[in-house]
């Protein structure tokens, strides 16, 4: 059973042209993608299709085995509870400490506190943070705070993890270092898929890539390179 | 930066349980209902420390619903007071037993004593006929008119005072009783005004509970709109807790326990204005009973009466809160 099965969808917005058609895909267990396309390609869409922030208008989505656009609405937070979301605007909330942003889905789950305070310590452990616990997120640098937001994402060792632009706004070094710590998530089992523009940093580091274009998608399978933005690969 | 399975996170504790699969790592059912007992514990007393405080933004709640509940708790105060009063006025109902024509005055003397050594009765007053006319003349100014009639038209009368602690119902026996006897003719009990005041006093408690029920819509809906604020004040918090696996239950609990405090708060807020008013109160009450030769004391809100209240109190701010989070929170979604 693969992690993620996409089934002919197609997303159209109220008022708005169809933003996904026809897409299938798969991504196997363990499994590291990424998901690129110009602006306005559907990427954020088809992230927020696999944790019913949307529904699609035709086709069906799995995760997990589950049919997720027909899943009842109690049965959605557990869902959710097994994929970790990095999004570009880090949604940290600010009127609290580093600590309690990574423990909140913890606390949802219901982990005692020694356990949950065992595992914040290893999610930020993880994502070079350790000691940042009692800040504040403001405190912190773009690059610390999407770290912050990348723990919270892990924190509940998710079998799949979803990035949105979890690089945007850092500089090189920064994203390599950061994609490096995906890859790392992945070397011990979970399923990963990035959505992203930074092209050049996708060359370098190979992998499966997913692109979208104008709401179809193109499979590389593989390592393919040669894909630019804007190139419009047909099939 | 180290690896998720990196060495240091080894040492912090024994076992390591495998790094991926919810399945794997699921919470046992034992450790979910700890979890769910402490997520209630902490909820109510991270709720509860917040309006506390902070209290500047939710005092005027606190003051609406201790206000809207003072009103018909005074009222209720009051006709329990009333009731009270109007009990002791019913044990001092006295009565006129009324002589059959043909009785004696030697024949009422025996039955007078017989009367007085009776259970209940305090007092007895034998007015015969020949006084009952005389007092009737004197206030009538009729006399010559009156000296005109061949014989007395009155019955002489017994004046029956039952004691003052004797319930309403052995009044109306000792009556009874009475009315059995051979001389009496008929006995009528003095209780007119005090049906009146019956049913005065019945109307007003008719009128506490609809006044009571309209503040308690009034503080229903002070809850709801304060709650209103405190989640479109909340917003990107509960956007979040969703995303990452909130269920809605777990969004409305603090919302419902701030709910439960406004009314707990507004609750105790109310006893105190109540002890207060009947602090300023019962002084003047006693003087004035004083005057009247009587004890009276003004009673506060029964023990029961002050918990119905509080726990009322409760109950309303958590249907406000309930009834704002169900119209306001499913609109948020991440
Ligand atoms: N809530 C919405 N309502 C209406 N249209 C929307 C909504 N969200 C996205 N769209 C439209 O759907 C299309 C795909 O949007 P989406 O956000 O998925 O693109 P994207 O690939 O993530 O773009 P970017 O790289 O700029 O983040 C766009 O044309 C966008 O205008
Ligand atoms: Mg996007």
């Amino acid at each position: 059973m693969p992690m993620v099965r996409f089934d002919g969808v197609s997303k159209s917005y109220p008022g708005g042209k169809e933003a996904l058609s026809k897409v299938s895909f798969e991504l196997a267990r363990g499994e590291f993608a990424f998901l690129t396309g110009h602006s306005g390609a559907g990427k954020s869409t088809l992230l927020k299709l696999m944790l019913q922030m949307e529904r699609p208008s035709k086709g069906q989505v799995f995760v997990d085995g589950d049919c997720v656009n027909t899943m009842k609405s109690s049965l959605v937070p557990l869902l959710r509870r097994k994929v970790g979301v990095v999004f570009q605007n880090h949604q940290l909330l600010f009127d609290r400490s580093v600590y309690d942003n990574v423990a909140m889905p913890l606390l949802i789950a219901g982990y005692q506190p020694a356990e949950a305070a065992r595992r914040v310590r290893a999610a930020l452990d993880s994502v070079g943070l350790l000691g940042f616990e009692r800040r504040n997120p403001i405190e912190l640098s773009g690059g610390e705070q999407q770290r912050v937001g990348i723990a919270r994402a892990v924190v509940n060792k998710p079998q799949l993890l979803l990035a949105d632009e979890p690089t945007g706004n850092l500089d090189p070094e920064l994203s390599e270092e950061i994609m490096k710590l995906f890859l790392r998530f992945q070397q011990v089992g979970v399923t990963v898929l990035i959505a992203t523009h930074d092209i050049p940093l996708i060359e370098r580091m190979g992998h499966r890539r997913l692109i979208l274009d104008h709401g179809s998608l193109h499979d590389s399978g593989g390592q393919r390179a040669g894909f630019e933005r804007g190139d419009h690969v047909r099939t | 930066m180290s690896a998720p399975d990196s060495p240091k996170r080894q040492t912090a504790n024994a076992p390591r349980k495998p790094q991926v699969g919810a399945s794997t790592h699921k919470v046992s059912l034992k450790d979910q209902l700890n979890g769910w007992a402490q997520q209630h514990q902490l909820v109510a007393v991270e709720t509860l420390m917040r309006l506390l405080t902070k209290p500047l933004g939710s005092i005027m709640t606190w003051l609406v619903i201790a206000i809207s509940l003072t009103l018909p708790g005074a009222m209720w105060m009051t006709l329990d007071n009333l009731s009270q009063l109007s009990n002791r006025f019913q044990a001092s109902g006295s009565m006129s037993v009324y002589l059959k024509p043909a009785v004696q005055d030697t024949q009422a003397q025996q039955l007078l004593s017989c009367i007085e050594s009776m259970d209940g009765v305090a007092d007895v007053r034998f007015i015969s006929a020949d006084d009952a006319l005389a007092e009737f003349r004197a206030s009538s100014g009729l006399g010559e008119a009156l000296d005109l009639l061949p014989e007395n038209p009155l019955p002489g009368v017994i004046v029956v005072e039952p004691e003052l602690a004797l319930p309403q119902q052995d009044v109306i026996a000792l009556a009874d009783s009475l009315r059995s006897e051979p001389r009496v003719d008929s006995v009528e009990l003095d209780t007119a005004w005090l049906d009146r005041l019956h049913a005065l006093l019945a109307l007003s408690e008719r009128i506490v509970w609809v006044m009571g029920a309209l503040l308690a819509l009034g503080i229903l809906l002070v809850v709801g709109n304060t709650i209103r604020l405190s989640i479109a004040a909340r917003v990107d918090e509960i956007r979040v807790t969703k995303l990452v696996g909130a269920t809605n239950a777990w969004v409305r609990r603090p919302f419902l326990y701030t709910g439960l405090w406004f009314g707990m708060v507004g609750g105790l807020v109310s006893w105190i204005l109540l002890a207060i008013g009947w602090a300023l109160v019962s002084g003047p009450v006693e003087d004035l009973a004083a005057l009247y030769g009587s004890e009276y004391r003004l009673l506060p809100l029964s023990a029961g009466a002050a918990l119905v209240l509080l726990l009322g109190a409760m109950l309303l701010g958590w249907l406000g809160a309930w009834w704002s989070v169900v119209r306001h929170l499913h609109r948020i979604e991440p």
